[in-house]
């Protein structure tokens, strides 16, 4: 148990909706004052999660204790916990003064003190001189950062942050995400972000959960998981383009009963490499090029390369693996094997 | 170059048919209802003489049209904020999805579909004093009842609760209306501890604000109107002049009494009285300013 409030602690959670169960058996923790970044794809039960801890849905089953305290009685408004809707749910009829205080005039937190702390979210977020402003007349930017404030003058001790970059371009994603990281650093407060985006879940947590078909699959540091995924769900969906899974090894080796993966960026052109492949595609990224190639046995091989290899779909290339960097899962369970119990080199 | 010339034409090739209706059954009517105002004009004769302001000294001296206008007025008054409660009511409880609901729905809007005499019959029966079930439910909570269609203010009240009925315009417009705001502004309220009420008063009135506005001002355009079959229906104006409302008054000197003129007139004076109430209330709405 951590000095700082904001840990929170997911047990056997689950919860259907109708004959939808969004999540099984949810075993999860959040320390206080990290980012826990939830990933996923669609209906993995991502969102769930976060509306289990705001108390927007109760669970079926299970636990949610916020610092060591059980919730479940608990309603919404007096959990300390702001939650960040995707696409913002701005109320359209208020300014963004309006916005940022509603919550505490329904709290009836006394005017001047309410001033106070709208003024200094919004100071913090840099959209004081948009007080006046309604959220149509804004950009979808600006509106983040209001949605954002209106989280903060709450001052919780557990921010839900729901897939809070989504709605943005490119560019300005890149932006408040830096925006969003600074802000986390500042408060020390904790956060549970949630996306679908593999930029935002390797670069924004300090651990990475990864959810699919309503199960935590993996939890830990971004680049752990990315490196030494748990699970063939996770080793597919973490990367782009994902890891290159082989049944049986095929090309990377022979390995009954095992899956063997080896990602994009860890198969190297080698004109002495031991797998045959034909380009059959090129995806020239400007700084780096995927070429999607297919053994003579029909496996697909994505690999990642060097821009400008004057390579065109129908050239025959060699590729050589990094053998410290193959990676066995049991075809049937789909678990990782650890090195020592996987068959030899 | 031709079909640059003939573009601009088509919008309003499109608009002529309902142009040239407006034209000759509005338009036109109006202009003509405007100048018998200042005739002799009974409908019956063919040369209307000009008789300049003798119809407006007519009506300052009428007492039955002042009467009228307060018969009207009161309708109104009553009238238009039960009917908008009624349907922003039903509207709302009945928006979301929810067993048994469509079926309440169909009863909400029912009323609506059926003609206004045949619903005005039934209201004969709804508040006749021996045998209406009006009075039999009243006589449930030991309540002697009324005699409602006889006494001047009960039959304006009997006038006021059968157009109660047909609300289902309005209920629709909220209903649409009410299904079309984002779910997780509320989501977001109730995070904030904003109970049902207070999101009734903090989010969805204030959203529905332009809607509110835009049915209190059709209704009460409609209000001054509609409560002719009624009036006529269940009590041809009676007890005492109690339901005589303008369109009553209107309809019984044009057709009835002194023909034409004096009814063009009093239609005229409708028509501004509505345009009067309509800009109170509009002037309200920018006062207490009710739509950002």
């Amino acid at each position: 148990m951590s000095a700082h409030p904001g840990a929170i602690r997911l047990e056997t959670l689950t919860k259907a909706y109708g004959s939808v169960t969004a999540l099984h058996d949810v075993d999860l923790e959040v320390r206080a004052g990290e980012l826990l970044t939830l990933v996923g794809p669609s209906g993995s039960g991502k969102s769930t999660i976060l509306r289990l801890v705001a108390g927007l849905d109760r669970p079926d089953s299970g636990r949610i204790l916020v610092d060591g305290t059980d919730v479940a009685q608990v309603p919404p408004h007096r959990r300390a916990v702001a939650m960040v809707f995707q696409d913002y749910a701005l109320y359209p009829h208020l300014t963004v003064r309006g916005n940022l205080l509603f919550g505490l005039r329904v709290r009836r937190v006394p005017r001047a003190e309410a001033d106070r702390r709208a003024r200094a979210a919004a100071e913090r977020l840099g959209i004081a001189d948009l007080l006046d402003r309604y959220p149509d007349q804004m950009s979808g930017g600006q509106r983040q950062r209001v949605a954002l404030a209106r989280a903060l003058v709450r001052e919780p001790t557990v921010y839900l942050l729901d897939e809070p970059l989504a709605s943005l371009d490119a560019q300005l994603r890149f932006a408040t995400r830096a925006d969003l990281l600074a802000v986390h650093r500042d408060l020390g407060t904790t956060m549970v972000h949630v996306t679908h985006d593999q930029a935002e879940a390797m670069t924004l947590g300090d651990r990475l959960a990864v959810l699919d078909a309503g199960r935590v699959r993996q939890v830990g540091p971004p680049q752990q998981v990315y490196d030494e995924p748990a699970d063939l769900v996770v080793a597919g969906f973490l990367g782009s383009p994902p890891m290159n899974l082989v049944p049986g090894g095929g090309v990377l080796g022979e390995a009954p009963g095992l899956t063997l993966g080896v990602r994009p960026e860890d198969l190297a052109l080698d004109p002495d490499g031991p797998i045959e492949a034909t380009v059959e595609a090129v995806e020239a990224l400007g700084s780096e090029a995927i070429l999607l190639t297919r053994c003579p046995d029909g496996t697909r091989l994505a690999v990642r390369t060097g821009p400008r290899h004057g390579l065109r779909a129908g050239a025959g290339l060699r590729l050589r693996p990094d053998p410290h960097r193959l990676h066995r899962f049991d075809t049937e369970t789909g678990q990782r094997r650890r090195r020592a119990e996987g068959v030899d080199e | 170059m031709s079909s640059r010339s003939r573009r601009p034409l088509t919008p309003w090739m499109f608009l002529a048919p309902y142009g040239v209706a407006v034209l000759l059954l509005i338009a036109l009517p109006a202009l003509l209802n405007l100048g018998y105002a200042f005739t002799d004009h009974t409908g019956l004769t063919r040369d209307p003489r000009f008789t300049g302001l003798a119809n407006l000294r007519r009506l300052v001296a009428d007492d039955f049209f002042l009467d009228s206008l307060e018969a009207s007025l009161f309708h109104v008054a009553v009238s238009v904020p039960l009917r908008l409660l009624a349907a922003v009511g039903l509207g709302l409880l009945l928006a979301a999805p929810r067993p048994g609901g469509r079926w309440f729905r169909v009863a909400v809007y029912l009323p609506t579909v059926i003609p206004d005499v045949a619903l005005a019959v039934l209201f004969l029966w709804v508040l006749n004093p021996l045998y209406g079930p009006l009075n039999q439910l009243l006589g449930l909570v030991g309540h002697p009842g009324y005699t409602w269609l006889a006494e001047p203010t009960t039959a304006r009240v009997g006038v006021v609760l059968m157009l109660l009925f047909p609300i289902g315009e309005g209920f629709l417009v909220v209903l649409a209306a009410r299904r079309l705001l984002d779910g997780r502004l509320y989501e977001a309220a109730a995070l904030e501890g904003c109970g049902p009420f207070g999101q009734l008063r903090r989010l969805t009135l204030p959203l529905l604000a332009p809607v509110l506005v835009l049915l209190a001002v059709r209704d009460t355009i409609l209000t001054l109107q509609v409560n002719f079959v009624p009036a006529y229906v269940l009590t041809d104006g009676r007890p005492a002049n109690a339901t005589q409302y303008l369109p009553v008054y209107i309809f019984d000197h044009a057709f009835e009494f002194s023909g034409f003129a004096y009814g063009a007139l009093l239609t005229i004076v409708l028509m501004v009285i509505s345009a009067a109430v309509i800009t109170v209330q509009l002037l309200a709405v920018r006062r207490w300013r009710v739509l950002r």
